[in-house]
């Protein structure tokens, strides 16, 4: 069962950036792409880097790595060496604060 | 029906012909490897797939080239692309006409005239079955015997010491990777293994390798004796142009023009076998995975009717151990070295430049700064050097403002 989690407070992932939480034992980033947030696994399914610390450039994030980049709208992996898509969350902001919706472990 | 052919499945081959199904390519594509498996990635023979983390991560799904109609022929090698008849000969003698084809040969491991080189034991890494012969060795030894020091040596070397062996290396220069990296930085590399308890002997040569039947000592040049289980021998590859015939230019690999283009209009070229006219660094053949990939993609939508020229600044990754190494541009020579960080704490970037303009930059553990370089790189920049040596400096402020296509 998915449930809503707060990981942060509302506002707090400025325009252009990438900010890493941690919901459950689950490691999320979220992004913000011009006012608009999304939430995708923070860690890159080729060798497990934070993707929060790569370069986002409009809606796709590119790992500081070794280079994969991801469709933060999707998690489609669009050029290699990741393979595997990276998992989305819905993410809101309400309340004051900021939640992603992800399964129940 | 139009026949597009693609002569090599590694990462360069595989991507390409997939691509030209990406891209909606719908003729006849025939897809010709040597080795029987489908197009797999080689980064982590050295690395993950040695150590017994992952298995074979492929190029694109086994399945994928069924799928796609497309004719893969692996286990099957080209013997020729013969340019005049625009036929790709085949070993058996099978013959394939082709409107284009691409080829992506790849290269081969250099081997050095060394006594005892075919002699058990002693490896060298390429292709899949040498990453499974080496791990193996590891499984049952306890000691390596490295020759060569460059980016496979040291990753090979990293994993096995990973894997609890100890390694002893032997290298031709004064530091690792001298050639390409000058002794600043290659002393970056020795460090980092030093740190982790590998010998390194520099300025030597294996002359023999010893044993009753199977390995079991070097002999070095200098009269060294280091005795090991196994060797692994990685000094270098050569570009595999044997198909090139008579009908290609070749020089260090086949020649091909800034849209990967050889003389003959419908024979291209891709990968490690290809050597482009760079834009920047002028003619250049690249060992790299990501420029085989990049190739793959380009040299497709070029065959469409792209024309457009291959401009990538060149960028690689070299894990060893826990260090994260990166290095994009291209730089045989330079007279002024940017450092920001530092080389002691191996922690670092390192650019590089001639007569101000930045070709090169290097890092150790400094995820960003790599990546960051290379729109400038691509962009002829002469960078201020305080804005380079300082940690807190986001490159991007210097990339040039993206030009807007003509109306």
């Amino acid at each position: 069962m998915a449930e809503w989690v707060k990981v942060g407070s509302a506002g707090e992932v400025p325009d252009g950036e990438v900010l890493a939480y941690t919901a459950g034992d689950r490691q999320i980033a979220i992004a913000n792409v011009e006012g608009d947030l999304h939430a995708f696994d923070d860690l890159c399914t080729h060798q497990q880097c934070s993707l929060a610390e790569g370069e986002l450039d409009g809606t796709t994030i590119e790992c500081a790595c070794h280079g994969s980049m991801f469709d933060v709208t999707t998690g489609e992996a669009i050029q290699g060496p990741a393979v595997d898509p990276v998992g989305v969350y819905q993410v809101a902001e309400e309340d004051g604060e900021l939640r992603v919706r992800v399964e129940e472990e | 029906m139009t026949t597009f052919v693609v002569v090599g499945a590694g990462e360069a081959g595989g991507t390409a012909a997939a691509t030209l199904r990406e891209e909606g390519f719908d003729g006849d594509l025939i897809l010709i490897g040597a080795e029987p498996m489908p197009p797999y990635e080689r980064p982590p023979l050295s690395k993950e797939y040695l150590r017994g983390e992952s298995e074979h991560v492929y190029v694109r799904p086994p399945s994928f080239y069924e799928d796609h109609e497309i004719d893969a022929r692996f286990g099957t090698r080209a013997e020729r692309v013969n340019v005049t008849d625009s036929v790709v000969e085949l070993e058996g003698g099978e013959r394939i006409a082709f409107d284009q084809v691409v080829v992506a040969t790849g290269s081969r491991n250099r081997r050095p005239r060394i006594e005892g080189l075919e002699m058990p034991g002693v490896y060298d890494l390429r292709f899949a079955p040498d990453a499974d012969a080496i791990k193996e060795a590891a499984k049952n030894g306890s000691k390596a015997v490295m020759v060569g020091m460059g980016f496979i040596g040291a990753e090979v070397t990293a994993s096995l010491r990973h894997l609890g062996l100890e390694a002893t290396v032997i290298e031709a220069t004064s530091k690792p990777m001298e050639r390409v990296l000058g002794p600043a930085l290659g002393g970056a590399i020795e460090a980092l293994h030093r740190d982790h308890g590998v010998e390194m002997i520099f300025n030597d040569g294996a002359e023999r390798f010893e044993g009753d039947g199977r390995f079991e000592a070097m002999v070095t040049r200098e009269g060294r004796r280091i005795e090991g289980d196994f060797a692994v021998v990685g000094v270098g590859v050569e570009p595999v142009t044997d198909v090139a015939g008579d009908g290609l230019p070749v020089d260090n690999g086949i020649l091909v023009d800034g849209s990967l283009r050889t003389s003959a209009p419908n024979v291209w070229a891709i990968g490690d076998v290809a050597r482009h006219d760079h834009p920047v660094f002028g003619p250049i053949r690249v060992e790299h995975f990501d420029n085989a990939m990049k190739m793959g993609e380009q040299v497709a939508k070029n065959m469409l009717g792209a024309e457009e020229a291959f401009d990538d600044a060149h960028w690689f990754w070299s894990d060893q151990y826990d260090a994260n190494i990166q290095m994009a541009g291209f730089a045989t020579e330079w007279d002024d070295m940017v450092v920001r960080g530092s080389i002691d704490d191996l922690s670092f970037s390192a650019f590089l430049l001639k007569d101000g303009q930045l070709l090169s930059t290097f890092s150790m553990n400094r995820k960003f700064d790599v990546r960051r370089s290379m729109p400038l790189i691509q962009a002829r920049l002469h960078p201020d050097r305080d804005l380079l040596a300082d940690p807190e400096f986001d490159l991007r402020q210097l990339r040039p403002p993206k030009e807007e296509p003509a109306a």
